[in-house]
């Protein structure tokens, strides 16, 4: 039976890992064909062409051709055709004397730009633009920048704006005089394939200005709040902070909610002070808060991290060469456009929020197809919006389901993974998310592939379940030999020390320390190791020492023992499941030497167990 | 708030730049509409001033402090 079971989970794994590889690698479901290839086998007589060649043009209604000059020899032929006539040609009689027929895929490149310091941009790459531009650029969407104000430099020219507001001066002109929200306009939508400077997200896309900080930088959370208002208000369907500070404010998170109701996608950036929790706004749970990455794609050093981050974006650091943010701004000493690289959590918020225009256009787009199939709907198509269409929770659904995953990310330094607008805008075409796409979005992420739970990368929930199902497997063992006290002291032993309550691991509590949770979530072995986040074991805490501490002190008392043995059990399931899976201890490293120590110790808890228990039967 | 706090002025990075008391105990304030004297960089400075509760800000490097006096010490 238990041979059966381990054929049957093979099996799966590998249909998962076979289908994985042919949806994302294979050619089959991705590529785009209007002829078919024919190549009739090199030894095959020309009559013998000819009269297959005639059979072709019965079914394809048309004269097949010879691909080009170089292929007369190869006997290539092309020919008109989609998935039914491919069908048709690959079950007719013609097939017996081809070599293949097939798909002639048609390839492309991915658009680019041909901004000349667009190769500078490494966070548009990082976050995988070009694949989105293939879509849309933003088109009909309104983007609300709540900053500086925005001025025209060279390079948002052609960008297309809309009327704003400056909260500062009480004015509709919201020009810029400090330079911050117009470099934040330039990332969301610098003008792009202008043949100058530097490119942006949603190019296509209209920048709303609204001034509410100062020349200094600073600005009220009075005027912030009315500048969410006004943008609701005024037809943007996405918001951009790159502010904070202060403390909750009532007259704020109003200004929120409201926006949020009116289907306005908000977005914060996460703040610079390198702590744990989310800066206000970005903190208020229906804004998406926003932490940075550099270059290489880490943590940047100054980024807010833990409570309250939804995703993580480039933000750049100015550590290294050429790491910052480049975008076009106004320098506010000369007044005078200049490009420059920025770095901060400020720079990180638009990239998600150009995406979340990205995503909304999209999302506009399939909608307006839709209603212009039914002639009763067609008409109102083109008034269609895109609050009418999309809804911030389902954007933060894509964006999350869409990012990159960072594995053993114990801090959350990245939320729910690195921003992927490629991917993000792939989700939104698909429209509303099904199951399958769920299932699908397991699959790419390596949920349902079995390297997934077996490379030992990953703080996965497998592993946790074969240790607590081990634990209690070797108590089961243990029972023919000794008499264990089943009861609730020897459950909790077996849970703390083999899984511990694992699911609390992952629990973020506004202004509380996440530490609390991560040693709570944490089994004895694993206590050493969680304080700090990492994930490498302490050979002290990953070994008979807890037991036989645990052992010796409650070996009196009747419940104690029991406790206590279940936690050596328990802790012994845990040191065997790592010896297998990930043996990789602080001061020992990754390999045998860890395999060794962790099986040693692991027998050396099962030998305890069984002493502890022995001498229990002696006394009865 | 109102708050004393001694320390070094230095600029943040974000934007075109931020001038910032970093004090002694290693938190950060932002400088509301510092002087010229506090704009340059200073090893130790003593400043009292107020907590800017409902003030937000592009650097979001920490509390906002509205300069009430301030002397250079060194």
């Amino acid at each position: 039976m238990k041979k059966l079971l381990f054929v049957v989970l093979f099996l799966v794994g590998i249909w998962f890992t076979v289908s994985y590889f042919i949806e994302t690698k294979g050619l089959a479901n991705k590529g785009n064909f209007d002829s078919i290839i024919i190549n009739f086998e090199n030894d095959l007589p020309t009559e013998n062409i000819s009269q297959e060649l005639a059979i072709v043009s019965q079914s394809a209604k048309q004269e097949p051709s010879l691909n080009s000059i170089f292929s007369i020899d190869q006997h290539l032929y092309t020919v008109k055709g989609d998935k039914s006539l491919l069908h048709k040609l690959r079950t007719s009689s013609i097939k017996k004397y081809t070599e293949y027929i097939e798909p002639n895929y048609i390839y492309k490149t991915l658009e680019t730009a041909n901004d000349p310091d667009y190769s500078k941009q490494w966070n548009f790459r990082s976050i995988n633009v070009e694949k989105a531009w293939d879509n849309n650029h933003g088109e009909g969407i309104t983007v609300a920048v709540i900053d500086t104000g925005v001025s025209r430099v060279p390079d948002l020219r052609d960008t297309d704006f809309v009327e704003g507001y400056d909260f500062v001066n009480d004015r509709i002109d919201a020009s810029d005089d400090n330079g911050h929200g117009t470099h934040v306009a330039g990332t969301i939508a610098q003008s792009t394939n202008n043949n100058y400077g530097v490119a942006g997200i949603a190019y296509r896309a209209k920048i709303m200005p609204l001034k509410v900080l100062s020349a200094g930088g600073g600005g009220t959370v009075a005027d912030i709040a009315e500048a969410i208002r006004f943008a609701a208000d005024h037809g943007a369907s996405v918001v951009n902070l790159s502010l904070g500070g202060g403390g909750e404010s009532t007259v704020l998170k109003d200004a929120i909610d409201y926006a949020y109701s009116k289907g306005v996608a908000i977005v914060a950036a996460a703040g610079n002070e390198n702590q744990n929790s989310a800066s206000y706004p970005g903190r208020y749970p229906k804004v998406i808060s926003v932490a940075a990455l550099d270059a290489t794609g880490n943590k940047a050093p100054y980024s807010n991290f833990g409570a309250g981050v939804d995703i993580s974006a480039p933000g750049g650091s100015e550590q290294g060469k050429e790491g910052k943010i480049l975008q076009e701004t106004l320098d506010p000493a000369t007044r005078k456009p200049v490009l420059i690289g920025f770095q901060g959590t400020s720079m990180a918020a638009p990239h998600v929020a150009g995406t979340v225009a990205l995503i909304q256009s999209s999302q506009l787009q399939v909608a307006k197809q839709e209603m212009a199939k039914n002639p009763k709907t067609k008409i109102k198509a083109e008034d269609l919006k895109a609050t009418d269409v999309s809804s911030p929770a389902e954007v933060l659904d894509i964006l999350k389901q869409s990012s990159r995953k960072v594995q053993d990310d114990s801090f959350n330094y990245y939320g729910a993974g690195q921003l992927n607008a490629g991917e993000a805008v792939t989700l939104a075409v698909q429209g509303k998310l099904s199951f399958k796409d769920f299932f699908r979005w397991l699959r790419d992420n390596g949920y349902l592939n079995p390297i997934f739970w077996f490379d030992g990368g990953a703080i996965a929930v497998l592993p946790k379940i074969l240790m607590i199902v081990g634990s209690y497997l070797l108590a089961f063992l243990l029972r023919v030999y000794v008499p264990l006290q089943w009861g609730a002291p020897l459950n909790w032993g077996l849970i703390f020390g083999s899984s511990g309550l694992f699911f609390l691991q992952g629990f973020y509590i506004f202004d509380l320390p996440q530490w609390p949770f991560r040693i709570m979530g944490s089994s004895f072995p694993e206590l050493g190791n969680s304080f700090q986040g990492s994930h490498l074991l302490n050979p002290f805490f990953a070994s008979v020492l807890i037991p036989l501490g645990f052992l010796l002190l409650l070996l009196g008392n009747r419940s104690g023992k029991s406790f206590a043995v279940g936690i050596t059990l328990g802790v012994a399931s845990y040191l065997i499941v790592s010896a297998i899976f990930n043996p990789d201890l602080w001061l020992l490293g990754a390999g045998t030497v860890s395999q060794v120590f962790l099986g040693v110790n692991a027998l050396l808890c099962i030998f305890l167990a069984w002493l502890a228990t022995k001498g229990e039967q002696r006394l009865v | 708030m109102t708050i004393t706090a001694i320390g070094k002025i230095e600029k943040k990075g974000f934007g075109f730049g931020v001038w910032a008391l970093v004090s002694e105990e290693g938190k950060t304030y932002e400088l509301q509409s510092p002087p010229p004297e506090l704009c340059q960089p200073q090893a130790k400075v003593k400043i009292k001033g107020t907590i800017q509760e409902g003030v937000m800000t592009l650097a979001m490097i920490g509390p906002v402090l509205a300069i009430a006096s301030y002397e250079i010490i060194s």
